[in-house]
């Protein structure tokens, strides 16, 4: 299937009036990070180095972020893969850097895609203290040692775009809660191997 | 009271004791003990209700059998009836002071915890991504009501996670 509509293409051909390779792959790095509704702000910003006109600027942008995404998203990572995207009459110089900017950024491209996926709320830091009770007003003297711990969790990256949410919950255990809850956690951690091992 | 007549008391006293949340149960058989023995539940209520007071001010401060034993004989209790009650005392004590402790306050008090993981096998983003993902959901006490708090980890998160759950668990056993 296409990557990108016949006109798409033509677009990318503005990169020739880029001022150097490094202003090239800086533009598709910043194309594919950006969420379809930054591209036009990122057009504006990428007009002066391109000296070209805002709709050609916004038809370039919006033509890298779709080809750089159909390639993650289709795990492309083979230059010849990357490389029959092209149409044939494609400049072969721009389509041979693009292609190589492409394979240097895909694993971490990738990695990024992983990272914003949605998702619940995800751990971010744990800490945990051990107190022990010495009394309370239904008993006087006890040595009963209880668990303190507190997870940071962070709300949907997509959410909170550049500015997440963390909010933190403490929460008390006690020496049998933390004994029933190890013999989860050992249960996982079985299935887990069993499944790794398959 | 005859003695076979307080120990049967006691029994029943006791079971309350250690059983606490069986009030109906309690409730009937201190009418049954009354019908039984011609003793009107009014005054039997009240007899009981003052008899119960010591247990707990004795749990309170870590009373020994002896104390209890003293206690009672300083209430106008015979030697005899003091001593059964002291001895009843020690048997039941270790389970009453584990409900004592059980009722200790305890914030957010963790009460159960679900879990599930799975693949995830693509995105909007991503056609094919085949990365394990585990979700936890806690059910915590907050105050008289339940929350639900629900964490994604990754893989290696969750190993860690257990590590610090298990140096949790070694450093609680060297405490007791």
């Amino acid at each position: 299937m296409a990557a990108l509509r016949e006109g798409e293409f033509a677009a990318l051909q503005s990169l020739l009036k880029a001022p150097s390779r490094d202003a090239v792959r800086q533009l598709c790095q910043e194309c594919f990070s950006s969420p379809p509704a930054g591209l036009g702000p990122l057009a504006q910003r990428a007009c002066p180095g391109l000296a070209a006109g805002p709709e050609e600027a916004e038809q370039l942008v919006s033509a890298l972020h779709n080809l750089t995404r159909h390639v993650v998203y289709h795990g492309l990572t083979r230059a010849e893969d990357i490389l029959c995207l092209f149409p044939e009459n494609f400049h072969q110089n721009l389509k041979n850097l693009l292609t190589k900017i492409i394979l240097e950024n895909i694993s971490a491209w990738r990695n990024e895609a992983q990272a914003s996926q949605i998702s619940l709320p995800r751990l971010v830091d744990m800490d945990w203290r051990v107190d022990i009770k010495t009394s309370s007003d239904s008993i006087s003297r006890m040595a009963v040692p209880t668990c303190l711990l507190q997870l940071k969790i962070q709300e949907d990256v997509a959410l909170c775009g550049n500015s997440p949410v963390v909010s933190a919950v403490t929460v008390e255990l006690s020496k049998e809660t933390l004994d029933t809850m190890l013999e989860g956690l050992g249960r996982i951690r079985d299935q887990l191997s069993a499944v790794a091992n398959k | 009271l005859p003695s076979q007549q307080f120990s049967a008391l006691t029994e029943v006293l006791f079971r309350f004791l250690t059983e606490p949340k069986e009030v109906e149960r309690f409730l009937t058989q201190l009418s049954d003990f009354a019908t039984m023995n011609k003793i009107s539940l009014g005054p039997l209520k009240n007899i009981v209700k003052s008899i119960l007071l010591v247990p707990n001010g004795a749990l309170k401060r870590n009373l020994s059998s002896e104390q209890v034993r003293a206690d009672f004989i300083a209430l106008g209790l015979s030697e005899e009836k003091a001593s059964y009650f002291a001895e009843q005392w020690k048997v039941n004590s270790p389970t009453l002071t584990r409900l004592a402790v059980g009722q200790t306050l305890m914030i957010n008090q963790l009460i159960d915890m679900e879990w599930k993981f799975g693949v995830t096998a693509g995105s909007s983003e991503l056609e094919k991504v085949g990365s394990i993902f585990l979700q936890l959901k806690l059910v915590i006490k907050k105050g008289s009501q339940m929350e639900n708090v629900y964490i994604e980890l990754t893989l290696p998160q969750f190993y860690s996670f257990l590590h610090e759950m298990e140096r949790v668990k070694t450093s609680l056993e060297s405490f007791s």
